[in-house]
């Protein structure tokens, strides 16, 4: 707040002197480089594969008997029955599964990873209320063990985000589950950005035992407000700044403050909102708190209590990601019931999703799901393989902004896909070859295509 | 849920007179007996007054006759080192009694259990009969004693006070672990040398000192009567554990034990059981650099007795122990074993009843529809010593309010 007083007054002289200025050469326009540590990410190598008598979930809500997957330079190529095509690779898939690479849009891997030591606590910023500045991929250790025990659950694609301690948390960072010895080796490319914000116990508890604000839960939205408020004037700045400079006028840029840079990518469109937040009524007006400042209120993570507000949701077009079961270890935990997901789903347009928000269930996001998929059709829904599955490829790449890119298994899209062993939805299961853009990554039964670990190379 | 599908109910109706007790028969089940009789197939058993009364008799003589034809009979599974009952709301503190700063070694939980907390129905959902229930001490090594109680979620539920006297040794961000160690043996030490002191002075004076609490427990643990639970996970931490048990003749359970694998063989001989997590695959410190997947199946192999338990919240999350099960089977853990790990283990290494279907245990029973460690498994119906329990808790009341359409506010369906 006092850092932006003022570039606000550096504005309003600049305006009242632009006659003067303008007169002279303009000055080298300021640009912000909105990607300034780019994804060096490259596929492994890949050979055309055709994949054979499967069972082939789509990820778009279709089951597929003895089908086969033909897979071309990273892209899915083809999906039908007896494709007659050329493949340097043949896998006989009779009696397995095949379906989109898993997508885990609440991970904390490389930034909380094993060993959970003092030195790699590197997941909240927790000093003050709104840390939109720090951006979480600057903490991810790439040689977190975790990465490689939750690609051999058949997750390639992960959303790595900030902790839940701050109203806002920071920046999060889409990865391609691939083994690489930088962070950026790992980034997905041209993935939207994530901003992490909270609602509820956690930052009120954490600021409010400081004695500093939030305190309360009102002392959250107000905090949000203020922020957006800034951020909106922030835009505004810059707006102003781009119109002048295009006009050609010779006007002072604004300072430049990298916290409020984060939230004005949020009211551009360009970086997606990643909310924590349990309770109905919270979820309900953080929906509002979007509609007040012209931005749209994105995914609720942990929602407990999305049942309560499915068509809210749904009307909204927020994503919910969600436990199947975890819930009592706080209050706002408590109204958990284990058909939340299946709940939330049944409404139209809705996005229902299966999230870990930990290093051991995200090796197993198919039984997570599965286990939503068996009670609610206990209690009276009637879902299927084909649907549940959506919940872990589809509708995680909708939230994450990548559905173009990867998430199902239809043709032109990047080749991540997994082969169970059996039905995914079967506590039995497990993957037996992963494939990112179209190469092995993983393969259960070859030792060549298990990574390990720098951490874990001649440990004994 | 809690109702049986009607062609499962036969009513039999052939003692008239009152005399007689009830007598429940399941018949034509598959029964994972959990003991050496390992699985029998289209089996009968027989319940009264809260036992097992017979398994395959030769004249089945019922008041009700469950035609299980197709369906799974275990015994229900049983959870520890959880704070069942001791905790309602991990973050909300006045709903927790599982540690107390001031409590000593013998620091005895079982006086806050509630039979009524909300964790106990939503956990028989995982077909859980029992719980061996233990103190959590974060500061220090000495947690207390842990107690066991059924889930039929009656006052009365705490069967057994002081199951086991529970040791943590391990890692600590504070200080060394061979204080931990060193401070144990010594008063493993005092209490040995009292008791010999004791012992020579048989006659002189009768009343001797009354024993403290943490007296009385070193004293049980010394006597191999009560086992201690010593939580630690490195293999150079269990050696150390396994000389204790050589040393002093303790009754001694690892728990945690994420690197037990190294000794497999050592621990079988000593005959020292482990309590493991089937999930727990991480290094998450340097004391767990070799907990895989297939750890639990690696140490049964190897001849230890292997007793699975849940990692991370255990108290909310028990209902999953029997997933957890099905894990450790699809990580090479023989399916019978695996069934052992829930049940006759625990039974077995904590000395308590139930975990087995034998003639005069405890009815604790569950009937499943399939596979029990399946995912899309259910619980048709489960007993506790012989009474019919329901698997509703207020989940499913949620659940029903928020899924029937209503014209007044969600708060006037009930």
């Amino acid at each position: 707040m006092q850092k932006f007083a003022p570039s606000i007054l550096v504005l309003a002289l600049s305006a009242a002197l632009a006659g003067c200025q303008d007169k002279g050469p303009q000055k080298d326009k300021v640009n912000i480089d909105k990607n300034p540590y780019p994804s060096t990410y490259k596929a492994m190598p890949a050979t055309a594969t055709l994949i054979t008598n499967a069972t082939v979930l789509t990820g778009t809500g279709e089951r597929l008997d003895s089908a086969d997957v033909y897979i071309v330079d990273g892209k899915i190529s083809q999906i039908g029955v007896d494709l007659n095509v050329q493949a340097d690779t043949t896998v006989d898939a009779q009696g397995k599964w095949v379906t989109p690479g898993i997508i885990d849009v609440h991970s904390h891997l490389g930034a909380y990873p094993s060993p959970a030591v003092e030195s790699h606590q590197d997941g909240n910023e927790m000093v003050s209320p709104n840390t939109a500045q720090v951006w979480v991929e600057h903490s991810v250790w790439p040689q977190d063990p975790g990465f490689n025990r939750a690609r051999e659950g058949g997750i390639t694609t992960l959303q790595i985000l900030p902790g839940s301690a701050n109203l806002f948390g920071g920046r999060s960072v889409t990865l391609k589950n691939v083994p690489a010895h930088t962070m950026q080796g790992m980034k997905f490319p041209d993935a939207p950005y994530g901003l992490k914000m909270a609602c509820g116990e956690n930052p009120k508890r954490v600021y409010g035992a400081k004695g500093v604000a939030p305190y309360t839960r009102m002392g959250n939205m107000a905090g949000y407000r203020q922020a957006w408020i800034e951020a909106t004037e922030y835009k505004r700045a810059w707006e102003r700044y781009e119109q002048e400079y295009a006009a050609g006028m010779n006007p002072d840029a604004p300072k430049r403050d990298i916290r409020l840079d984060t939230l004005r990518g949020v009211l551009d469109g360009e970086i997606l909102i990643h909310n924590h937040c349990y309770k109905a009524e919270e979820m309900a007006m953080m929906i509002d708190l979007g509609k007040e400042f012209n931005y749209h209120s994105g995914t609720f993570h942990h929602g407990i209590e999305a049942y309560k507000v499915a068509d809210l949701l749904a009307e909204n077009g927020n994503c919910a990601a969600l436990w199947p079961d975890w819930w009592g270890f706080k209050m706002e935990a408590y109204d958990m019931v284990q058909e939340n997901v299946a709940i939330v789903d049944a409404v139209k347009n809705s996005c229902a999703v299966v999230h870990s928000d930990s290093d051991t269930t995200i090796q197993r996001l198919n039984q997570e799901a599965g286990k939503v998929m068996y009670t609610a059709n206990q209690k009276g829904f009637n879902l299927k393989e084909q649907d549940a599955i959506k919940w872990i490829t589809y509708n995680a790449a909708k939230s994450l902004g990548v559905a173009d890119k990867t998430g199902s298994l239809e043709q032109g899209k990047q080749a991540d896909v997994v082969i169970w062993d059996k039905n995914p939805f079967s506590v039995y299961a497990k993957a037996e070859h992963v494939y990112i853009d179209g190469a092995k990554v993983y393969d259960r039964k070859d030792e060549k295509y298990q990574a390990v670990s720098d951490f874990m190379l001649g440990q004994r | 849920m809690t109702k049986l599908k009607l062609s499962m109910i036969t009513g039999a109706l052939l003692a008239s007179s009152a005399a007689f007790a009830q007598v429940t028969a399941i018949t034509g089940v598959t029964v994972h007996t959990a003991t050496e009789q390992g699985t029998l197939n289209n089996a009968t058993v027989l319940i009264e007054d809260g036992k097992i009364k017979a398994i395959n008799p030769e004249n089945v003589t019922a008041n009700e006759t469950i035609n299980a034809n197709g369906l799974v009979l275990t015994p229900g599974f049983i959870g520890s080192m959880n704070q069942l009952g001791l905790v309602e709301v991990g973050a909300v503190a006045n709903s927790r009694d599982a540690s107390d700063e001031k409590a000593g070694l013998d620091f005895d939980p079982s006086y806050a259990f509630n039979a009524r907390s909300s964790l106990i129905p939503y956990a028989r959902k995982g077909g859980i009969t029992q719980s061996v229930v233990s103190p959590v001490n974060y500061d220090g090594a000495y947690q207390g004693l842990a107690f066991t109680a059924n889930l039929s979620g009656e006052f009365d539920s705490v069967t057994d006070k002081h199951t086991a006297f529970v040791i943590y040794l391990g890692a600590k961000s504070k200080g060394s672990r061979a204080l931990s160690f060193q401070q144990f043996i010594e008063k493993l030490e005092g209490q040995k040398a009292k008791l010999a002191k004791k012992d020579d002075k048989k006659d002189d004076k009768k009343d001797a000192d009354k024993p403290s609490g943490e007296e009385r427990v070193l004293t049980q643990l010394l006597n191999g009567e009560m086992p201690v639970v010593i939580s630690a996970s490195r293999a150079a931490d269990i050696v150390q554990i396994i000389k204790l048990k050589a040393e002093y003749g303790l009754d001694i359970i690892i728990s945690g034990a994420a690197d037990a694998v190294l000794l497999a063989d050592e621990l079988a001989k000593a005959e020292i059981p482990v309590i493991v997590s089937a999930v727990s695959n991480l290094p998450s410190d340097f004391d767990a650099m070799h907990a895989t997947l297939e750890n639990a199946s690696k140490l049964e192999k190897a001849g230890v007795k292997v007793l699975l338990t849940i990692a991370g919240d255990s108290s909310h999350n028990l209902y999953q122990l029997r997933f957890d099960a099905g894990i450790a089977v699809s990580n090479g853990m023989s399916y019978n074993s695996a069934i052992k790990a829930v049940t006759s283990n625990v039974a077995d290494a904590f000395a308590i009843d139930g975990g087995k279907i034998a003639v005069g245990q405890p009815a604790d029973l569950v009937l499943w529809s399939a596979d029990p460690f399946e995912l899309s498994t259910t619980v048709e119906k489960m007993w506790i010593n012989g009474e019919e329990v329901t698997t509703e808790s207020r989940h499913d009341k949620l659940r029903e309010r928020y899924t029937t359409d209503s014209e007044l506010p969600r708060a006037y369906t009930k």
